[in-house]
């Protein structure tokens, strides 16, 4: 199952009005990823990163080219269809959490799984599991505004993994954390990527998260310049 | 919908102090709603059980001369009521005169009434007397006006049919109390047959006041009224009085929805980033549009228990103990009693509930509906303006 692909982009053009004018995001851009995988795509700013993340994540639409995730053809899904694919098969990760100001830890590692319709035991089970996975099932309770910015990635990671997506998509995931929580962040998702066999997408420009991709995609000017394959690693998981 | 209503109740408890403070406010609005509504109904019922009972019976029937709203007619407006049997009927001859309470001189209405009449609940029996002196009764606002007291002997002066000036001295045998000004006002009620031979109008009526069981065929000289039509006048004080008032609490209203109006259109442009969220998520913008809605709404239903928890043991005692109505308000030419006991009913609270419900979905839909328009990657980085 390793080398199933999950995600196939063919030709993508991505072009957004600018006054008069267009302004170009991404540029032909032709990219495979497989399940299982640990991959970045980096690049400066307004290289086109956050853009291909959100196309994929089907949060956008293609102007031009082919995106297909998990079967799905992103460009002719109604709006229905797409928010069911990332109900059941994308978890997002934010630069800054986005988690929901007003609920506790659980809640909002709840949420997800109340869009499913799951029911409340099996909700509890799972989100008490996501909990343990992320090191904060003592600290269920709480209101998100009272954890650090560490805490907040982690219930943030829970809640993309709860509902065992098959990708997870982490825009600037460590951009917001010190290098102790970045490293621990990142260590806590590789663990994840192996055990679960989830597919982690990254957008970033943090070396700390390079170092830890197995593959590295260098955007530039929303044209694809490299895509390296990484040898893997050793880490203190 | 199971699902909106979960997380819109999370949503509001999460908010706090402000999901409390709109809360508050549409509460009490809708209190001061039900609470002028039934004060009016409660006052509407008692000033028309109240002119039923002292002034109208089931209608009236007028001399065809007679018309009760011009003074000029009294003269002439009087005839002889050919009706066979008179226990349905309350024949009352009315002149104009004057009374000289303490050497003063005021106008006043003298109204001829049977003493054993059983259709009115005027006390008319203190109207029999074996005394020389006439009896005579008056209301506590004409009392209070002429400084006339129950016991006194005050002179009456009329002008008789063919226009000569005639005077007698009357006894105060009762003042009655009664919230009808119309039967009370500048009027002195006196017993009938001895104010016929007075007046030289002998089996003359200027109006009667029938009962349920009256028979009513046309009588060709006298001109008939029904209890609706005689209603008419004081049901459209009380509505318009009631549609003045209604002012106030549509301001009211007006401003809870304004609040929670406010709150919702804030909530679109400060939570953008919690609607891409909920987008990432797997909401549909459908279902976002649906739980911003219900969570506007969902205000209007917490107040609405709010209000109920607060509303039926307050109403619950007003409605036993009623309002006291200041005397300043008890002159004015409305029936009005000392004390109204507002009138609650289901209906009144039910219609006020959707009212409030229905207001406060609406202004929580309506700016809801952005959202539906919205991108969720620009909702995502909160820059939508």
């Amino acid at each position: 199952m390793k080398n199933e692909t999950i995600i196939t982009i063919k030709n993508l053009v991505k072009r957004y009005p600018e006054g008069d004018t267009e302004f170009t995001a991404l540029q032909d851009i032709n990219l495979e990823f497989c399940r299982g995988e640990f991959a970045g795509v980096v690049g400066p700013s307004g290289s086109g990163k956050t853009t291909l993340l959100n196309i994929i994540g089907s949060l956008d639409s293609p102007t031009a080219g082919s995106v297909h995730v998990l079967g799905h053809e992103i460009g002719s899904l109604s709006h229905r269809e797409s928010a069911a694919l990332r109900n059941k098969d994308i978890g997002f990760i934010f630069q800054v959490y986005n988690l929901l100001p007003v609920y506790t830890v659980f809640e909002n590692v709840e949420f997800a799984l109340m869009l499913q319709k799951i029911k409340a035991s099996e909700r509890k089970k799972a989100v008490m599991q996501a909990l343990e996975w992320v090191g904060l099932a003592d600290k269920h309770k709480k209101k998100v505004t009272k954890l650090s910015g560490g805490e907040g990635q982690r219930v943030a990671i829970a809640r993309a993994m709860v509902k065992r997506p098959a990708l997870v998509i982490a825009d600037e995931p460590t951009a917001n954390l010190d290098a102790a929580n970045a490293h621990a962040i990142l260590k806590m998702m590789k663990k994840l990527n192996t055990e679960l066999n989830t597919t982690f997408l990254f957008s970033t420009h943090d070396e700390k998260v390079m170092t830890y991709l197995d593959r590295i995609i260098h955007l530039e000017d929303g044209k694809l310049i490299k895509d390296d394959i990484q040898s893997p690693k050793e880490y203190s998981l | 919908m199971k699902l909106a209503i979960q997380l819109a109740y999370r949503n509001l408890m999460g908010a706090g102090l402000k999901t409390w403070l709109n809360v508050g406010i549409l509460a009490f609005t809708f209190l001061l709603i039900v609470f002028y509504n039934g004060f009016m109904d409660g006052w509407n019922a008692q000033a028309m059980r109240d002119s039923v009972a002292y002034e109208f019976g089931e209608g009236h029937y007028y001399h065809k001369d007679y018309d009760p709203k011009d003074p000029f007619s009294i003269k002439d407006g009087h005839g002889i009521i050919q009706v066979d049997n008179l226990t349905n009927v309350v024949p009352i001859l009315i002149r104009q005169g004057s009374v000289y309470p303490d050497g003063r001189m005021m106008p006043v209405l003298l109204k001829g009434i049977p003493a054993k009449q059983s259709i009115l609940d005027l006390p008319t029996s203190y109207l029999q007397s074996d005394e020389e002196t006439i009896p005579a009764i008056i209301g506590k606002r004409f009392a209070k006006a002429s400084r006339i007291q129950e016991g006194d002997d005050v002179t009456i002066r009329w002008r008789d049919q063919n226009g000569s000036f005639d005077a007698v001295t009357i006894h105060i045998a009762k003042v009655f109390d009664c919230d009808v000004p119309t039967v009370d006002a500048g009027q002195i009620w006196l017993p009938l047959y001895p104010f016929r031979s007075l007046t030289g109008l002998d089996y003359q009526s200027s109006m009667f006041v029938i009962n349920k069981e009256f028979d009513r065929e046309q009588y060709p000289d006298w001109n008939y009224k029904s209890q609706e039509e005689l209603l008419k006048p004081l049901k459209m004080v009380v509505d318009s009085k009631k549609a003045g008032g209604s002012i106030m609490y549509v301001l009211l209203l007006g401003i809870a929805l304004l609040a929670i109006f406010d709150t919702q259109v804030l909530s679109i442009f400060r939570r953008q980033k919690e609607i891409g969220t909920y987008v990432s998520l797997g909401m549909t913008r459908s279902q976002v549009v649906k739980l911003f809605t219900v969570e506007g709404a969902m205000y209007s239903i917490m107040a609405v228990i709010a209000a109920i928890i607060v509303g039926v043991p307050l109403f619950y005692l007003i409605s036993q103990s009623g309002i006291t109505i200041p005397q300043s308000s008890q002159t004015t030419s409305l029936s009005i009693s000392e004390v109204v006991y507002p009138k609650f009913t289901l209906s009144l609270i039910a219609t006020m509930i959707l009212l409030v419900v229905l207001a406060a979905t609406m202004v929580s839909y309506l700016p809801s509906r952005k959202i539906a328009k919205m991108d969720p990657v620009q909702a995502l980085k909160g820059k939508i303006q």
